[in-house]
């Protein structure tokens, strides 16, 4: 964005940089030259889209679309069973066992016994952090520029931007429930660096938790057009003995009629919680 | 040959002079960026008299944002200043622009009905008589909060993203000619398919549930809601802003919203608002519901 805009000459002063508000007026000849410099798609896409080659957004794979986890990490990211309402599942979690300290152990536990009330997300359907957001059941779109790209999750109408410029996470913020996401490419690998993530969010529904030290570094890489390998390194020396890391493939929504709606779990909440208010 | 050389060469120049905008990689013109949004909301001609909050003061209210309540009331309060944009362009037309006397074209039952739903609206008699943006619901096109709560643009191929600071909102303008929802999806947001005109982004959204505010004193749209916004490019560092807004259950015809949107400083960053998880408003207004 930077780079075009250094190329954009300067507006003068009374006369705007487009100077009609219609389908702009200029001379056919004009409409050549201009045509020819400014309509060059970069990483140009041939228009058949039966394409088998990767499409590409400034030399870098397109991540946008939407897409959604297959799995049951948002009950357990550990191996658990089956219960009533809690589809059985194998862990998304490399060596599959949290590292929790001692006394973190316990705190999982008495979460997990308190989890019907205690939930964040579950109970209250507050904005469920990161990495939780992604393995939710409900799809998630990315949309992707070359300077920025955004990640909206239909749940809570959660909302991630990542700017791709270099900047650093910004010293002094509150802490934020979806975090501080910075995002670069390495190869075809989107690495994202989370940090500054309230420390109230839980990894799922089965009281696995974190502190405000929680750093994450998600990798995002597409193994076909339609397939993709998430990885998380989940660091957080306050709650666990050593980092450690989940993997899973995401799915594209391939239906062409696939597009977002509206999980408003709050809106839905107080429609029961205060249907008979006032309470005093 | 020379002659011709020069004027050609000449006229080449002045050409991508003219042309100065530039355009997304798929060729849509580029008004990518962060911005301010200024103007959207207006009052109409004899509007009621707000109840919500007659004096300013009024400690019930929810747009009281000295109440304490985490870190929000300090980073608005700093962010003001940097954010607040529209010093540069002199000529504005902001607000209920259409018609031009504000008068606007009320069913009269329903502009009788909705005086009556405001003087219910503070103390709140009921949930459904509370302010939705107290609620944290999506904010619809028009409430967005917009002092302190920028709006970003992302093109890609296909289609305009709009992500506001404003309880984390985002809208996607298709602008691959597919069809609107069925009519029994409604949304918040509603289904929005764009088109360009020249520099100017046209976005038709339907699909709207009947929980759209437009103002404090018009706290709800009805699901025949119909808007057709205009986004014109007007400058490298402003966006033009126009709406139709037609509900036939409401209003006899349709009438028009302008504002503007304006480039932040760079670097301005996005903050995170969090409402429905920082938000006392139901406990303070209602007491705690029996199974909490």
């Amino acid at each position: 964005m930077t780079a075009l805009r250094a190329a954009v000459a300067k507006p003068s002063r009374n006369k705007p940089a487009i100077s009609c508000n219609r389908a702009c007026m200029r001379p056919s000849w004009c409409a050549a030259v201009v045509w020819a410099v400014s309509v060059l798609p970069a990483g140009a896409q041939p228009s058949e889209k039966a394409s088998t080659a990767p499409r590409l957004i400034a030399g870098r794979p397109d991540l946008n679309g939407i897409w959604q986890a297959l799995n049951t990490a948002a009950w357990d990211i550990e191996d658990h069973v089956g219960q009533l309402g809690v589809p059985p599942g194998l862990g998304v979690v490399e060596g599959n066992e949290l590292p929790y300290q001692p006394w973190a152990a316990k705190k999982r536990e008495e979460n997990a016994a308190q989890r019907k009330t205690s939930d964040p997300a579950e109970s209250d359907c507050f904005l469920p952090g990161v990495p939780h957001a992604t393995y939710l059941p409900y799809p998630f779109e990315i949309v992707q520029t070359p300077a920025r790209m955004a990640i909206r999750y239909e749940f809570a109408h959660a909302l991630r931007t990542i700017p791709l410029d270099g900047s650093p996470h910004p010293d002094g913020l509150p802490d934020a429930w979806m975090g501080d996401s910075r995002g670069h490419w390495e190869g075809a690998t989107l690495v994202v660096d989370v940090r500054n993530l309230d420390e109230r969010t839980w990894f799922d529904q089965a009281g696995n938790f974190h502190s405000d030290a929680l750093h994450v570094v998600e990798r995002y890489s597409l193994t076909d057009s339609d397939h993709m390998l998430y990885e998380a390194t989940v660091e957080d020396p306050k709650v666990f003995t050593r980092p450690w890391k989940m993997r899973m493939p995401l799915y594209r929504l391939v239906d062409p009629k696939a597009t977002l709606l509206e999980y408003e779990c709050v809106f839905y909440l107080q429609e029961q919680r205060y249907k008979n208010a006032p309470f005093h | 040959m020379v002659a011709a050389a020069l004027l050609t060469g000449a006229a080449a120049l002045a050409c991508a002079q003219e042309r100065t905008a530039p355009r997304t990689p798929d060729g849509q013109p580029d008004m990518q960026g962060m911005y301010t949004r200024n103007g959207v909301v207006g009052l109409e001609a004899q509007p009621p008299v707000n109840p919500i909050d007659p004096s300013g003061r009024n400690p019930r209210s929810v747009s009281d944002r000295g109440d304490g309540l985490g870190p929000y009331p300090k980073v608005f309060g700093e962010g003001g200043t940097v954010l607040r944009g529209g010093q540069r362009r002199q000529q504005r037309r902001v607000g209920i622009v259409d018609p031009e006397d504000k008068k606007l074209p009320w069913r009269p039952e329903e502009d009788a009905k909705r005086r009556e739903f405001l003087l219910k609206m503070n103390p709140a008699v009921d949930l459904k008589h509370v302010e939705l943006n107290a609620r944290c619901a999506l904010p619809g096109l028009f409430q967005g909060e917009d002092n302190n709560n920028p709006y970003q643009f992302l093109q890609r191929a296909g289609s305009v993203v709009i992500l506001y600071d404003y309880n984390h909102t985002s809208r996607v303008i298709h602008l691959d000619g597919r069809p609107h929802l069925g009519s029994n999806i409604r949304l918040f947001m509603g289904d929005s398919i764009g088109h360009w005109e020249g520099s100017t982004l046209v976005v038709d959204t339907t699909n709207f549930n009947d929980r759209t505010a437009y103002s404090r004193e018009i706290p709800y749209l009805s699901d025949a809601l119909h808007t057709v916004e205009r986004f014109t490019i007007a400058d490298a560092n402003s966006i033009d802003y126009e709406v139709t807004i037609e509900d036939s259950k409401l209003f006899t015809k349709p009438w028009k919203v302008a504002g503007y949107f304006t480039r932040v400083p760079k670097g301005t960053e996005s903050l995170e608002f969090a409402c429905a998880e920082g938000s006392q408003t139901l406990l303070n207004m209602f007491g705690k519901p029996p199974d909490r």
